[in-house]
Order: structure tokens, then C-alpha cells, then sequence
């Protein structure tokens, strides 16, 4: 009886092996929000997570294995993200690719590196997360002090304010975009009259606005995430508070919702963003035609990051020697592709450690339309500047 | 003060009573909740956000203004209200448990249920109603035109505001000269007087939830056309509700209107002279201090005087 169990266990053993050896899928699970405040970034990412990997399935997977993917939610709270890649990295997954804020790249960057597992950041843009002299820490996305670099070669070079007013929300991502705004205005002898955090998700920003409206300055540059962005832009209307620019600083001024909620309030609006459909990276038009089909609307900037980063994880598994954390970890290293958000190449300089740097772009909301105007080679409409009083319009 | 200086503070209080009085009428139904039922109600948020879908789904089904669909989203949360009551929170008020409080931790289940459900209903979605008075102001230039300071009053804030004003009204009147009214006050006041008395206590509860949850309903519907709406968006309406239950006296509505007022021209200055990012921490800090120095908040201030009922 018990020579019979051995055999049979034996002989199911050696069935199995083979066959999951050819069949094994790899199982990816990315950690990011799908509920609370994030919720619609973790949405859009999470399609276009999707859509990358059924087109490497479909083209053959990864060195013959298909990518199975899942999702977690981390609800945008860095301890739930926490939790999350612990137990990812218990359950023996060799890479960590996700999560949106960068409080939960933080923290999640910092696991990964304790436990010696390498983790692709897609759209989390702190500049500390890069300097920390981490082994295993990758970053796709710019980091948020050259988020506005295209914005800024726009006000040196077109519109030369003399006076800024910084507005920005209270988070990681708001501190480190206004701080790299304050310090490129300085570069360019901009004066920063204002510079004050928010409190994010706040109904009524009247008061604060009021007082920009009192200092009067040349450009308002302000960093929030969705919905913020049009209640300043329907408040600054209201209050009819009038500068030369009003500029965003990516996030909530550079997504489709931004135009449909602020409506006429948001003509003229300056934003820096990292990607648009309109760019000449190769496959980025096609992506988000194929978004827009799927889903009905074109996708932001973090869509084509999480897209290109199932195309920049197949180069590293593809360059891996073997699939263990360390193996995927060179392969990183060895990372050098063309993608639908950029060329993407991990670097250590400036600074940072495993760092991609990507030319990012301003746009100008024109006609209830997202334009591409700076850098002029990848123009797609001459700029309007300065912008025209609110009196004037109508 | 130089005219600039001038205009930057009116126009700051002119932002502040108008929040206020929206959050007056947040936490008018959290309070008359608190009073009668002697919990805090911590789904007052989520039942605000169900408001909020309600005409969010009228206006872009049949294009229905949010303030006309006050008439439909108040009626639905006050039968919603009333369900959870009943079958919810009557039961669990009956049974002993270890902790005292536990139908408090039953309402902030019922939040989550409510915000997990319009997850998976409305997915996690930002959602506005563009109307198009949406950024329709009136500039005090435009009446006076040497005026030396310029004021902007919103004309959404400012209908939300008289709505507000109109809905409170009719509850002062309801509360103080209907025969339900008297019994809701009467079974705040002394639970076990007012069932010696005749009033059906059980029944008020009931009524008291439901009304609650119909007057952060219309609160709903007052703030969509200038904010904005996703799933998760009561948990900050629960917590203003709260610091304004606690500001106005547990249980007082006259205490909660004053409550609510403070709270948004507080809120306003502080953004104002003191920087924004310092308005939650001011927040919480008159939360602190009332409960430390005024425990029985705006409305025991008013009864020393003899003002308040």
C-alpha cells in the first residue's frame, strides 16, 4: 500500500514537472489604489497594465512564459502598500512594479530594498525616493524636479514673469514640486512673492486666492491632484483674479477631467505633463487610440508610464540570466529601450540611482483641447501668451 | 488697513459664511441624530455622498438641476434613513455587547458599506455636473463703478447658501411647532419623561434618523454643483459634521447652526492670515480646546445667557 502511494507520487511528479515547466506563467501582482482619493489614477494604470500585457501574451509572453497578471489594493495608504509587497515578496515574487503616490513608493521602495527585491517605480515622483543610494530601486517616471523643465524653459525663454505665487497641497508630491518650482524660479530671477500648501480636497480656496489676488503676481503655478486643479481654476474665475500665466504642475492639471470639470475656466492653462498622445515616441499614438477605443477616453500620463513599464519589465526579464530577485535586478540595469513614454534607460547621476530621464513637455489647454507647446519640436500649436484678462473673454 | 487689505478680508468673510452655512446644515442632522439617539453618527458622510449620487444620476440621466433634485434625494434619504434605523441600529441597541458604543462602530460600518457599494456601482470616478452657472459670479464692480475694492459673490455658493438658510428654517419651524417636532424634542430632552408621556420613543428614533439622514441628503445636493463627487467622498463631510456637533453642543441645533458658521469663517481667516495647510490642524484644535473649556460647546454658552431652549 505505501510502496503504491510513493509510485504514484513519484509518477505524478514527474508529470507534473515538465509541464509546468513549459507552461508557467509568470504571476506579477501590482500593488496599487483602486479605492480612496488615487482611485482614478490606480484605474487608468491598471488598464493599461492590462493592455501591455495582453499584447506581450499575445505576441508569445516573455521567453515563452505568459504574464499573469494581478491586482492588490493598496488604497493609496503607504502601510497597506507596505503590507502588500511583504507579502508578495514572502510569497517569493522576484520583481515589485507599481503603486501611485509617492508616500507608498516610499515606502514601498524601502522594503524592496531591505529585502533585496527590485522594484520599478511608474509614476511616483518624490526626488528623495532615487537618493537613496538603493541597489534595487528603479524609477521609469521623471523625478518631480524635472517634471516642470519644459514649463520652466517656457518662462525663461517666452514669457519672463517677474513675480510667482506657488500654490501646493500638503503631500509628498506637492512639497517636492513646489520646492523644485521655487528653486528654478530662483535660476531665472523670478521673485516668489507666495508660496503656501493647501489643504487638498478642500470645497472652497476663495480665501487663499484672494490673497494671491492682493499680491498680484505675474505667473500662479500650483501643484494638486485631480479635482483641485479645476476648483482653483473655477474659483480664480470667480474671483476673477487675472496673472499672465496660470500654471500646473502636472497631475490634476494635465488629465481629460481637468478641461471637463473647469470647462471655460480652463482655457489658457499651462500645464507641465511628462507624456501626451500627440508625441513621437513610437507606439504612443497608437496606445492611446487603442485606450480610447477600449475605454472611451485618452489616457493620462501615468496610463502610458504603466503601458511602457510591462514593455520595460519583459527587456529586463528578457536580459535576466535567470528570474530571481537579483537576476531581474541586473536586467534592470541592463534596461536601454524605446517605449510609448520615451526612451527608457536606468542611470545614476545627479544624484539619483536608477533613474530614467525623460524629456517632459508643457501643454496649454486651447479650444477645450490639451495642446502640446513646448519644447517647439514637439509642438502641436503655437503657444497663447500672456493669457487674455476675464473680463475680456466672453 | 489700505483698500487691498480691506478687500482680501471681506472677501474672506464673505467665503466663510457661505461654507458656514453648508456646514451648519451638515451638522444640523448630525446633531438632531446625536440628540435624540445619543450617538455620533459616523455614516453622516456616506449618507451625504448617496445625496450626492442621487441628483448626480438625475442630472445626467434627464439633465435635472441638482437643487431641484433636493425634492427627490431628500424624500429617498429620509426612507433610507428610517430602513437603517429600523433594521439596523434599533436591533443592535437592544443587545449587550462588551463595548457600550457598539451601534456608533455599527454606523461607521454602514459608511463603509455605503462607500464600497457606490464604488462598485459608479467605479471610483471623479464626478461633476456641469451646470452652467458653475462659475457665474457678481462683481461689485459691475453695480458700483468707482468702487475701490472689487467683491465677487458666486452664484452657485450663494443659491446653496439661501437654500441652506430656507431648509434650516423649516426645520426651526417643524421642531418647534409641529406635534412630531415637540415629540422629537421632547425624547432629546428625557428619553424616559417623554415615554411616560405618551410619545412613542421607538418610533421618534426612527423618525430622527430619517430625518437626519434627508437633511445631509439635501446637503448633497447643495454642495454638487460646487464640488465635486467619488465614492469616498463623506469620510471629511463626517469629520466637519463631528467637530461641528462638538462646537455647537452634542445635540443643540441652534448650537449646531452657530457651530457650522464658526467653523467655515474660522476655517476661511486661517487660510487667509494663517496659511491653508494650517486649517486642519486649527480644526482640530478648536475641537480640543471646546471640549477641554466648553464642554457643552455654543449651546451652553447660549443657556447661561438664557438665549438657547
Amino acid at each position: 500500500m505505501k510502496k503504491t502511494v510513493v509510485a504514484l507520487s513519484v509518477l505524478a511528479l514527474a508529470l507534473a514537472l515538465p509541464l509546468a515547466a513549459a507552461a508557467a506563467d509568470f504571476k506579477l501582482v501590482i500593488p496599487l489604489p483602486l479605492t480612496g482619493k488615487q482611485a482614478k489614477f490606480g484605474e487608468i494604470m491598471k488598464k493599461s497594465y492590462e493592455m501591455a500585457a495582453e499584447e506581450i501574451n499575445a505576441a508569445g509572453g516573455i521567453k515563452g512564459s505568459k504574464l499573469a497578471l494581478g491586482f492588490e489594493d493598496s488604497t493609496g495608504k503607504p502601510e497597506t502598500a507596505r503590507a502588500i509587497v511583504e507579502k508578495l515578496i514572502e510569497g517569493k515574487q522576484p520583481v515589485i512594479v507599481g503603486e501611485y503616490t509617492s508616500a507608498c513608493a516610499k515606502a514601498v521602495a524601502a522594503v524592496a530594498e531591505e529585502r533585496k527585491t527590485p522594484y520599478l517605480i511608474v509614476a511616483s515622483a518624490d526626488d528623495a525616493i532615487t537618493q537613496q543610494n538603493y541597489q534595487y530601486v528603479f524609477r521609469q517616471n521623471p523625478v518631480n524636479a524635472h517634471y516642470a523643465d519644459a514649463l520652466v524653459d517656457f518662462l525663461a525663454e517666452v514669457a519672463k514673469p517677474k513675480s510667482m505665487a506657488i500654490l501646493y497641497e500638503s503631500t509628498a508630491f506637492g512639497t517636492s514640486g513646489a520646492d523644485a518650482m521655487e528653486s528654478d524660479a530662483k535660476k531665472h530671477g523670478i521673485s516668489v512673492i507666495l508660496k503656501e500648501k493647501y489643504e487638498a480636497g478642500a470645497p472652497d480656496f476663495k480665501p487663499i486666492l484672494s490673497k494671491v489676488k492682493s499680491l498680484s503676481p505675474d505667473v500662479v503655478y500650483m501643484v494638486s491632484y485631480v479635482m483641485d486643479a479645476s476648483l482653483f481654476m473655477k474659483q480664480i474665475k470667480e474671483l476673477r483674479l487675472d496673472a499672465k500665466l496660470f500654471a500646473g504642475g502636472a497631475a490634476g492639471f494635465a488629465i481629460p477631467e481637468f478641461i471637463d470639470n473647469a470647462k471655460e475656466a480652463a482655457e489658457y492653462v499651462v500645464s507641465a505633463t511628462l507624456w501626451t498622445p500627440q508625441l513621437k515616441y513610437k507606439g504612443a499614438k497608437e496606445y492611446a487610440e487603442k485606450y480610447k477605443a477600449k475605454h472611451g477616453d485618452y489616457p493620462s500620463y501615468h496610463g502610458a508610464s504603466a503601458y511602457a513599464a510591462i514593455y520595460v519589465l519583459k527587456a529586463a526579464m528578457t536580459a535576466a540570466r535567470d528570474w530571481t530577485a537579483d537576476g531581474i535586478r541586473d536586467g534592470m540595469r541592463a534596461v536601454n529601450v524605446e517605449t510609448a513614454f520615451g526612451p527608457v534607460k536606468f542611470e545614476n547621476k545627479e544624484g539619483y540611482q536608477g533613474q530614467n530621464f525623460v524629456e517632459t513637455l508643457a501643454i496649454q489647454v486651447q479650444k477645450g483641447q490639451f495642446e502640446t507647446i513646448w519644447p517647439k519640436a514637439q509642438a502641436s500649436k503655437p503657444y497663447v501668451f500672456p493669457m487674455p484678462s476675464w473680463r475680456e473673454r466672453r | 488697513m489700505t483698500a487691498a487689505k480691506i478687500e482680501v478680508l471681506l472677501q474672506t468673510l464673505i467665503s466663510g459664511l457661505l461654507l458656514g452655512g453648508l456646514y451648519s446644515l451638515i451638522g444640523l442632522g448630525m446633531t438632531i441624530i446625536m440628540g435624540v439617539m445619543k450617538i455620533i453618527n459616523l455614516a453622516h458622510g456616506e449618507l451625504m455622498m448617496v445625496g450626492m449620487y442621487v441628483a448626480y444620476v438625475l442630472f445626467s440621466w434627464a439633465h435635472v438641476d441638482p437643487y431641484l433634485s433636493i425634492l427627490v434625494a431628500a424624500p429617498l434619504l429620509f426612507v433610507l434613513g428610517v430602513a437603517l434605523q429600523k433594521y439596523l441600529i434599533n436591533p443592535v441597541l437592544k443587545v449587550d455587547a462588551i463595548l457600550p458604543e457598539n451601534q456608533v462602530i455599527l454606523t461607521v460600518g454602514i459608511g463603509m458599506v455605503l462607500a464600497n457599494l457606490a464604488t462598485i456601482v459608479f467605479k471610483s470616478d471623479y464626478r461633476t455636473t456641469p451646470v452652467e452657472y458653475a462659475t457665474k459670479a457678481w462683481y461689485l464692480s459691475d453695480y458700483w463703478r468707482t468702487s475701490p475694492i472689487e467683491l465677487s459673490l458666486s452664484f452657485p455658493w450663494t443659491v446653496s447658501f439661501l437654500f441652506a438658510v430656507a431648509i434650516t428654517a423649516g426645520l426651526w419651524f417643524f421642531l418647534a411647532r409641529t406635534d412630531t417636532g415637540k415629540s422629537i424634542r421632547a425624547t432629546a430632552q428625557d428619553k424616559d419623561a417623554a415615554l411616560l408621556m405618551g410619545v412613542n420613543v421607538e418610533r421618534m428614533r426612527v423618525v430622527t434618523f430619517g430625518l437626519g439622514s434627508a437633511l445631509v441628503g439635501a446637503a448633497g445636493c447643495l454642495f454638487l454643483p460646487i464640488y465635486y463627487l467619488y465614492p469616498d467622498v463623506g469620510g471629511q463631510f463626517t469629520l466637519t459634521g463631528f467637530v461641528i456637533t462638538i462646537l455647537g453642543g452634542l445635540g443643540s441645533t441652534f448650537g449646531a447652526i452657530i457651530g457650522g458658521l464658526i467653523l467655515g469663517v474660522f476655517e476661511s481667516l486661517t487660510a487667509t492670515y494663517i496659511g491653508m495647510g494650517w486649517a486642519p490642524v486649527g480644526r482640530f484644535v478648536i475641537f480640543v480646546a471646546v471640549l477641554i473649556f466648553v464642554p457643552g460647546g455654543v449651546a451652553s454658552l447660549l443657556r447661561r445667557r438664557r438665549l438657547g431652549k
